[in-house]
């Protein structure tokens, strides 16, 4: 496509918004001739002061962003989800840490996480990639590189990340994040030991830097996640450990398990590493404030809660009250639990932030455990914002929302499978299918036995072949304008009974729709392609920092449509077990246009640009709209060139 | 206190209420702080010779009216002091729950009445109190927490009953049984209690709270898959109970089965409050 011709379409498909105030004197300007936003104040489109629509075209599918009546008469969008992890070479499977001795099994179903699966485009080209992990001694992880067509291919052994699970260590989770601001995303992979560190050495190899980084910190680390705390450019880490810091494979003491089992204080909390910019980490966690949080922490999250341009944390805790610290902007967090959200006993297993409502406010999904014998309700918390006293508070919404239960809960994730606008959600449950026989009467002898010591391995009953909430049916809530989601997995397709545990969402084939991958403890891995029909209209946005951490983990992309306002962050790793897409993915529905695009960045930089409809654009902190590194042209949609024919 | 159920849904069984994700910003009601720690079943004294009310009589006939302070700021000591005095007093022993609950005192009630009944083991009532003090709890009790405290509640209505089969001892364990999940497997306990609890209501002048019985053994049927048994129990308790809305309800939605295991499973929802306010005892004909 000639520049003359790309922008000829992109002001057909743009119906550029009218000028808006440039907060960043570099907003679009310098944006290459061959990009399609032809957007930047000055050109002949914005300088039109708005663009209506060509006479032929005609509104795309999928409901209108604002949730009113639809533009036209195209049908509404049908959520579908093919699974092709076999076809795709993308069929992993899992084995959880077999343990030996006394508490063998006790300790195996304790452990039982560890199936993640982690998002980058790590040699960006343009494609999404996948890092998969497995648990048990001898195996090894996966990094599966995305061959553009819907087949990976495994260059493990060729990168040389396949390790971990040496004896003493137990691989957990894994992240990707460009630690040294070089372009190439790294590749963080969490244990139940101390942690590894791979720098991307850029030619389809990593280099093991642990050692030097000075991650040498022993934690039973379940969940890692990567932003900026003190925005000073550099990505930070932030890892939520399940048990104290005692190694389980050589255990000398079997008083190792929560104190309670609703308000457990014994867990091993959190550690915030702080990234010193020249490849090392310093472990500050007393010193940003949470070394007193001693709960059995299964998740982490992060957002800018509060709107005040700083990154908040969120941690779901098993067996006891999750916890809410705000961004005191020096370094340091303040707890506003009791004031936010309140205590609460319940299971917490995922933190996953959205604004689903678009409120403007971003809210937080957290999955609990709600089964047959344990109805305790996923939370999520609408977020309320800050009122006059400047205290922020949330209301749990999963009731009214019909969000309530994911059964033994998992990971879960916001996503807009529809491109209606609208944020839905995916989740995993499961926990363990096994035989016939049920453990849940057999752990009630003990749970109820009197003056019982929940610590002690040994007073658990051995699981040996019983399932414990196996076999559970997934859930799809499709985001039905705000206020109530509709269940719809097995519509979809996507209701499989496995025993789930992440789900990482991205566009594995450019093509506009959100596909996602989902681990299973001790089972086979799946891929979920999307092929919702009649989807709405989209962008995506993969935001590259200057001044801010490259990947731009922080940053707040602001587009208001037909009067309403989506806001999506880019987050590092949230939810339980997987690292989705660092791309921005927003549908429109019907909407044929974008009033205006507004990029908060980590740095504060604010910068206004329009891109193409239906199209992956990379922007770069201060230079607007850029060509995507690589192969910028490949990473355009595919396949829905009858969407961009009603453009003349 | 939500009292859509009322006592007679008495739910020893996993009963919590108000979301136990409490706080200023959510919508349910919220402890300022965390639940305490769960006390572990305490060991039940020794059965003796059970004194009181026979088998059948009217547990409130045995009543005694408590002298009670401003129920805003009740003085529970003063109660407590009532209480000892006439351990067998359902009234004001319930009416000490109620300020307990209103006072979130669950642990110094629970206290109070294991150190009742080790001073008066042979109290019946002071035992179901016992019980009903670990219901109480409940709504304040995390998920796995609300199990202990419900076999726990379950371990003194059993005492109770070794005491003295009252109506009520019986009709509150069969009740209790019913909120436990199918998994537990103790429906079936539930149904021989309710069905020794009617046969006690049988025997004596007609209450009115005797309609519970009959919701109560109808949903025991149902939950042991026993469709036309429960019917046909709600049937008899209708016409002797015509007024009752439990009856009516569950009869409006016999021919529907999905309906009314919709409507059973939300009447007996662990997630709901319960009521375990006794005073249709003596305030109802």
């Amino acid at each position: 496509m000639t520049p003359r011709s790309a922008r000829a379409l992109a002001a057909a498909l743009l119906l550029l918004p009218p000028a808006p105030p440039v907060a960043c004197a570099a907003s679009a300007a310098g944006q290459p001739a061959d990009t399609l936003a032809a957007s930047a104040p000055g050109s002949a489109a914005a300088a039109s002061g708005q663009s209506a629509a060509p006479a032929n075209s005609t509104a795309r599918a999928g409901a209108p962003a604002s949730g009113g009546a639809r533009h036209d008469s195209a049908p509404a969008p049908a959520i579908r989800f093919e699974e092709i992890g076999a076809r795709a070479g993308a069929r992993l499977t899992h084995h959880i840490r077999k343990f030996h001795g006394n508490g063998a099994g006790v300790l195996q179903m304790f452990t039982s996480g560890g199936a993640a699966v982690a998002v980058g485009d790590y040699d960006n080209d343009g494609y999404e990639d996948l890092f998969v992990t497995d648990s048990d001694t001898g195996r090894g992880c996966h990094l599966l590189h995305n061959n553009g067509d819907l087949t990976f291919t495994d260059v493990t052994a060729a990168a040389g990340v396949g390790g971990g699970n040496e004896p003493g260590m137990i691989v957990s989770d894994a992240l990707w994040f460009d630690y040294d601001n070089d372009g190439r995303p790294d590749l963080l992979v969490a244990r139940f030991g101390t942690p590894l560190l791979y720098h991307n050495e850029g030619n389809g190899k990593f280099k093991d830097v642990t050692a030097a980084s000075g991650l040498n910190k022993f934690t039973n680390a379940i969940a890692v996640i990567a932003f900026d705390y003190d925005n000073d450019g550099y990505l930070d880490l932030l890892f939520g450990n399940y048990f104290k810091p005692v190694n389980l494979l050589d255990l000398k003491d079997p008083h190792v398990l929560p104190n309670d089992l609703d308000n457990a204080v014994n867990g091993g909390g959190v550690t915030l590493w702080r990234n010193q910019g020249n490849g090392t980490f310093v472990d500050v966690t007393d010193k940003a404030g949470l070394g007193r949080h001693t709960g059995w922490t299964l998740d982490v999250g992060h957002g800018d809660f509060n709107n005040d341009g700083w990154q908040d944390i969120y941690l779901a805790d098993d067996y006891g009250t999750d916890r809410l610290f705000l961004n005191n902007r020096n370094g340091t967090f303040r707890e506003v639990t009791e004031e936010a959200i309140g205590f609460d006993t319940k299971k917490g297993m995922n933190v996953d932030v959205g604004d689903y409502d678009r409120d403007g406010w971003l809210d937080i999904y957290v999955t609990n455990i709600t089964d047959e014998y344990m109805k305790e309700c996923n939370m999520l918390w609408h977020n309320n914002g800050v009122d006059a006293s400047g205290k922020l508070t949330f209301t749990d919404v999963s009731r009214e929302t019909g969000t309530c239960s994911t059964l033994w809960g998992w990971g879960a994730k916001w996503a807009d499978f529809d491109n209606d606008g609208w944020l839905d959600l995916i989740a995993a449950d499961g926990l363990r299918s096994a035989g016939e026989k049920n453990y849940i009467p057999v752990l009630l002898e003990m749970i109820v036995r009197p003056g019982v010591d929940f610590t002690d391995v040994n007073n658990w009953p051995d699981i040996g072949d019983m399932t414990w909430s196996g076999y559970q049916r997934k859930k799809l809530f499709r985001n039905l304008g705000g206020q109530v989601f509709k269940e719809m997995a097995a519509e979809a397709g996507v209701d499989n009974a496995m025993d789930g545990r992440g789900i990482a969402v991205a566009d594995f084939d450019n093509d506009g729709l959100l596909d996602f991958y989902q681990t299973n403890a001790n089972q086979p891995s799946l891929l979920y392609h999307n092929r919702t029909s009649s989807p709405g209209n989209w962008i995506e946005l993969k935001l590259i920092g200057t001044r801010s951490n490259r990947d731009a983990i922080g940053a707040r992309v602001t587009a208001k449509v037909e009067g309403a306002t989506l806001i999506r962050e880019v987050n590092g790793g949230n939810g339980y077990a997987s690292q989705s897409t660092t791309r921005v993915h927003i549908g429109i529905g019907g909407a044929r246009r974008i009033d205006s695009l507004e990029i908060r960045w980590p740095s504060g930089l604010v910068e206004r640009l329009t891109v193409p409809l239906n199209h992956l654009s990379y922007v770069k902190e201060g230079s607007g709209v850029v060509a995507g590194p690589g192969n910028g042209g490949k990473a355009k949609a595919k396949g829905r060139s009858a969407r961009t024919k009603d453009a003349p | 206190m939500n009292r859509r159920l009322t006592w007679f849904f008495l739910a020893a069984g996993l009963a919590p209420a108000a979301a136990p994700t409490p706080g200023p910003a959510n919508q349910s009601p919220a402890p300022s702080n965390r639940p305490p720690a769960v006390e572990q079943g305490a060991t039940a004294p020794a059965a003796g010779p059970a004194p009181g009310p026979a088998p059948g009589r009217d547990p409130a006939q045995s009543n005694q009216s408590p002298a009670h302070s401003d129920q805003s700021k009740p003085d529970l000591g003063a109660m407590e002091s009532a209480i000892a005095a006439d351990p067998e007093s359902l009234r004001t022993a319930s009416e000490y729950r109620q300020a307990v609950i209103r006072a979130r005192e669950y642990d110094r009630a629970i206290a109070f009445f294991e150190k009742l009944v080790a001073d008066r083991p042979q109290s019946a009532n002071a035992w179901l109190n016992f019980g009903y003090a670990y219901v109480d709890k409940i709504p304040a009790a995390g998920s796995i927490s609300q199990v202990i405290l419900a076999n726990n509640a379950l371990t003194r209505f059993s005492k109770s009953i070794e005491l003295r089969k009252s109506w009520l001892a019986l009709y509150t364990r069969g009740n209790s049984y019913l909120y436990w999940p199918k998994i537990f497997g103790r429906a079936p306990l539930g149904v021989a209690d309710l069905e020794e609890a009617m046969a006690l209501a049988r025997s004596g002048p007609r209450k009115n709270v005797y309609a519970r019985n009959y919701v109560a053994l109808g949903d025991a049927y149902w939950k042991t898959e026993r469709p036309a048994k429960a019917r046909a129990t709600w049937e008899e308790g209708a016409k002797l109970f015509p007024g009752e809305p439990q009856l009516k309800a569950r009869l409006a939605r016999a021919g529907n089965a999905e309906a009314l295991e919709a409507y059973i499973s939300d009447q007996l929802d662990p997630n709901k409050r319960v009521d375990t306010d006794l005073r249709p005892l003596w305030e109802g004909p």
